[in-house]
């Protein structure tokens, strides 16, 4: 059975997703993990988060348009589920507790 | 304008290798899209990089995996289906019995007969082909013309490869050969070698001889070198090191060095030979002068082309080069000469020159027709029974089709049942090559194979064969059975239609006509033998033993001495004896028209016994005779044959002409009768008779009374021993030896008799079978005429009937075809048995007593059966 524990790379692909909301999908999550993390990343890494995300059921994707950029092939886009924003909170929550939880410097 | 930058296209090959059809197509888009930003940001190089970066990243279980259809389509191979094809094909097996023991057992004698005569015709096929340079190998022979027409020989002379080479750089090289008898000796182990092979150095130059031991350059090179084959050596010095070891050789008893050990040479090499002597010995030692004399034919001379070497443009420099060498020889002896170049894979089957091994390309084709036959008999078997029992697996059909089914899917399933069977055949053949392999390389006479295990590749093409012929028989059952309409067979009304019947009987009328036709061949073919075997052949031959003694003095003691032993009739002295080789000499006879005649003939050197001793009839003049001392250089003695050569009407008007042959002139004093001293498969050949010389190597026939045989050898033996305590006594019977010049063609009697026997046998299981559904099928009509009043007789006479006339329809269609090919086959013959038509009436009495058989198997039990049962089964 699959948790729904998130890993490292997962959070950062989900994060992504929702950031990018209506045009997520594989190319351009790439671009935007790059950009905001400054350093290269495999697509097959990405597609691979991608898919345990989807059978967690933290994402779903249909099929969408095409561009000439791409040689006229479809496009694949995810979008957050409900569960996935529920997931992404939980973990926003639990961050937010412990970064409170540390001692102020005095 | 520039071509837009592209990816790697073998990343993007790879890419659609490995992925999944349904994600194959988002995920190239996505490199694409990457690749062109890229391309923009990073320059091409990056992009490239980062593109076969991200495909091989792509490599991962998810993108492997196809993902499941919605709506599975039925796949073409369903397992479950195939199991059920294969459950059902099983049951229907076991189910019946017979008819699948019937199938089975036809099928893989089929197969098994087949797969032997495969092996055999691969054997023969492949003679000498395991040198690798044996499309550049020639064999020299020559034709010598003389006025009394075309000799052939396979031999030449010494000088030939030598001045070959010397005088064409087409050739790469030669090699001599030549087959002699020596006597060799190690400590106390003698042994008489009948395969000692004299060989140039170049030998393993030439042909792939493997050496393991020694030098191939050298090995050969010294005189007294001798190169053993590993079974030799074995035999010579056990386990001991045979490297550098002496063997004394010859009667003399030279001193030999092993210079090398050789990998026996395969079986189908013409190059056979156990111990292997260097040709220097013979040139330096034994005879040397024979490198220099142009006319002693007696080496077999093998050239080694360069490649790309036309051989009819060098055969056609062959005539200079004849007169430059042999020009004076050749005008003296007023003969002609041409030199061919037979290439090494083509004299053993095709040649017609003397040689130690041949084949027949026309027993090939026998053989493979025959092969063909069997499996085809196998096959028709196969399809008859599977399409007579189709009425039973009507029912089956129908309730399938019922429940939706499509023909096609039905003809699977009885493909699927025949390429069970097949496959069983296929166990079953295998079994029985394995076992009757021992027993077929002895009939053949030849190790065609050690044993299955040897041949992996073989036995892998029989396995593809009979998946093939599950596939080709299994069609039409498969085709007639998937065509019954449901409504139609599940009412019950199917019959079998016109046409299926007429297929099955035709069938069936073809397997007895090949059968027939087997069994014809396999009687012309015995009793050419038994004619051959019984054929009154002008001389005694029977309680004659052969031996071979030393020349001169010492043979002549040793005949005194035997003579006088208790049951020895008689002793003869001879250069050759009747089945075996005999010199011929170039001779001149005055002939009818008082010319002296040249010709080549054949020769027997005599002494004064032989002629009395071997029976041989004067019919005119005298035979040789003590009383005359001129006899010994100046009296010739010929055959009839002779006389009509020289066209002479009658023996008589022969005698006192004159003659002149190797060295000796004189006058003919005697004509004997013609005696068959070759095989009957030719003519009495012309023959002259000489005085023995006592420097002559010779046999000395000894004819015993007949009375304890056994003891008369012994004391031969004793004798033997004190005149030649050094080496092995042997001996053979004169009618065994004769008789040995036919064991081919009784080979190809065995093979032949065993071929057709199985033949037979197939198709009588065909037969049986066809003839038990016919019967299962007329049950209801049995009851009903017994109940009016039919006799048992009657039942078996009307179901035997139909089956009858299909064997005489196939005895109509065997026997001319049989008359024809053995007619060519007896035309191989000199002396042949004519083809007596009792042999027709044997073989068609003999096939439909055998038919009549199989079938009143089935036929008296269903005659006997109370009409009470099979009428009431409704």
């Amino acid at each position: 059975m699959k948790g729904t524990y998130l890993g490292e790379f997962e959070e950062v692909v989900l994060l992504a997703t929702a950031i990018l909301a209506s045009d997520a999908y594989g190319a351009s999550i790439t671009n935007e993990i790059e950009q905001q993390m400054g350093r290269s990343v495999n697509l097959g890494a990405v597609h691979a988060a991608l898919h345990r995300l989807e059978e967690k059921g933290l994402l779903s994707s249909r099929l969408g348009g095409a561009t000439a950029e791409r040689g006229g092939r479809s496009k694949r886009f995810f979008t957050v589920t409900m569960a996935g924003t529920k997931a992404l909170d939980n973990i926003r929550e639990i961050r937010n507790r412990m970064w409170s939880a540390i001692p102020k410097p005095a | 304008m520039n071509t837009p930058i592209q990816p790697p296209r073998w990343a993007t090959r790879l890419l659609h290798w490995f992925c999944a059809s349904h994600l194959v197509n988002d995920l190239e888009g996505d490199l694409l899209e990457l690749f062109a930003q890229r391309v923009r940001t990073h320059g091409p190089r990056e992009a490239r990089r980062r593109y076969v970066r991200d495909v091989i990243s792509l490599i991962r279980p998810f993108t492997l995996k196809e993902k499941p259809e919605k709506y599975p389509q039925p796949a073409f191979i369903q397992s479950a289906m195939i199991r059920n094809f294969f459950k059902i094909a099983f049951r229907n097996l076991v189910k019946h019995k017979l008819f699948s023991f019937i199938n089975v057992l036809g099928l893989s004698a089929g197969m098994t007969a087949c797969f032997l005569i495969a092996l055999y015709v691969h054997f023969e096929l492949t003679y000498d082909a395991f040198n690798k340079k044996a499309d550049r190998i020639y064999r020299l022979s020559s034709d010598i013309q003389s006025s009394a027409g075309t000799l052939q020989y396979s031999i030449t002379s010494w000088p030939f490869g030598p001045a070959l080479q010397n005088d064409f750089p087409e050739i790469e090289a030669f090699t001599r050969v030549s087959k002699e008898n020596y006597l060799f000796r190690k400590g106390d182990v003698k042994f008489n070698e009948e395969n000692t092979v004299l060989a140039d150095s170049s030998i393993f130059q030439v042909f792939d001889l493997k050496l393991l031991q020694g030098n191939p350059k050298t090995a050969l090179k010294a005189p007294f070198s001798v190169v053993l084959t590993e079974s030799a050596a074995k035999k010579y010095f056990g386990a001991h090191p045979a490297m550098g070891q002496t063997l004394l050789v010859g009667d003399n008893g030279d001193a030999a060095q092993v210079t090398g050990i050789m990998q026996d040479p395969p079986v189908n090499s013409q190059l056979r030979g156990d111990v292997f002597l260097s040709m220097t010995t013979h040139t330096r030692h034994y005879n040397t002068a024979v490198n220099d004399e142009w006319g002693n034919f007696g080496t077999t001379t093998y050239l080694l082309l360069q490649p790309g070497t036309d051989p009819a443009a060098l055969s056609r420099k062959f005539p200079a080069f004849l007169h430059n060498h042999m020009g004076r020889l050749l005008q003296q002896e007023n003969i002609s000469m041409t030199l061919l170049l037979e290439p090494l894979r083509d004299i053993y089957l095709y040649s017609k020159r003397e040689a130690e091994q041949s084949g027949s390309i026309e027993n090939i084709y026998i053989f493979t027709i025959v092969a063909i036959f069997i499996l085809l008999i196998a096959c028709i078997n196969f399809i008859n029974l599977t399409t007579a029992r189709s009425l039973e697996r009507a029912r089956e059909v129908g309730v399938r089709k019922a429940v939706g089914a499509g023909r096609w899917l039905l003809a699977r399933q009885f493909i699927a049942e025949s390429l069970l069977m097949s496959f069983l055949g296929f166990l079953l053949s295998v079994i029985l090559s394995a076992a009757l392999l021992p027993l077929f390389n002895e009939l053949s006479g030849k190790t065609i194979s050690r044993g299955l295990g040897q041949e992996p590749l073989s036995v892998g093409i029989l396995f593809l064969a009979s998946i093939f012929i599950g596939l080709a028989s299994g069609i039409y059952p498969a085709l007639v059975l998937s065509s019954f309409e449901p409504v139609k067979v599940l009412k019950g009304k199917l019959a079998m239609t016109g046409n299926g019947a007429m297929l099955r009987k035709g069938l069936v009328t073809i397997q007895f006509a090949i059968s027939i036709a087997l069994i014809i061949g396999t009687m012309i073919v015995y009793s050419q033998l038994d004619f051959m075997r019984s054929h009154a052949l002008g001389f005694a031959k029977d309680q004659t033993v052969v031996i071979k003694p030393g020349t001169g003095n010492s043979r002549n003691a040793l005949k005194t001495m035997l003579q006088n032993v208790n049951g020895v009739k008689s002793v003869a002295g001879s250069s050759a004896v009747p089945g075996g080789p005999n010199s011929q000499a170039h001779s001149k006879l005055e002939n009818a028209r008082g010319e002296m005649q040249i010709a080549t003939l054949d020769v027997y050197r005599v002494d004064f016994d032989f002629i009395p001793q071997y029976g041989l009839k004067v019919v005119a003049g005298r035979p040789f005779s003590s009383e005359f001392t001129s006899d010994s250089t100046k009296a010739l003695v010929v055959n009839e044959a002779t006389v009509k050569l020289l066209g002479y009407h009658s023996p008589r008007e022969a005698i006192g002409k004159k003659f002149s042959q190797w060295d000796r002139e004189g006058t003919i004093v005697g004509v004997v009768k013609d005696f068959n001293f070759k095989s009957l498969k030719e003519n009495v050949k012309p023959l002259t008779f000489r005085m023995l010389d006592p420097w002559n190597s010779d046999l000395l026939s000894v004819k015993l009374d007949g009375h304890n045989v056994k003891a008369t050898l012994e004391a031969i033996e004793t004798q033997w021993k004190t005149q030649y305590p050094d080496r092995p006594f042997s001996y053979y019977f004169l009618d065994e030896f004769y008789d040995r010049q036919y064991r081919a063609d009784e080979r190809f009697e065995a093979l032949f008799l065993n071929f057709a026997a199985l033949a037979i046998f197939i198709s009588c299981m065909g037969l049986l079978g066809l003839a038990s559904y016919a019967t299962v099928q007329r049950t209801k009509e049995i009851g009903v005429r017994k109940v009016l009043g039919a006799s048992v007789a009657s039942i078996v006479g009307l179901l035997s009937k139909d089956f009858l006339q299909l064997v005489g329809l196939a005895f109509v269609i065997a026997a001319p075809l049989a008359w024809f090919v053995m007619h060519r086959w007896l035309e191989s013959f000199a002396y042949k048995t004519p083809i007596h038509l009792w042999i027709f009436l044997a073989a068609a009495l003999l096939s439909a007593l055998v038919a009549l058989a199989t079938i009143s198997f089935q036929s008296i039990r269903a005659a006997l059966v109370n009409p009470v049962k099979s009428l009431r089964s409704e």
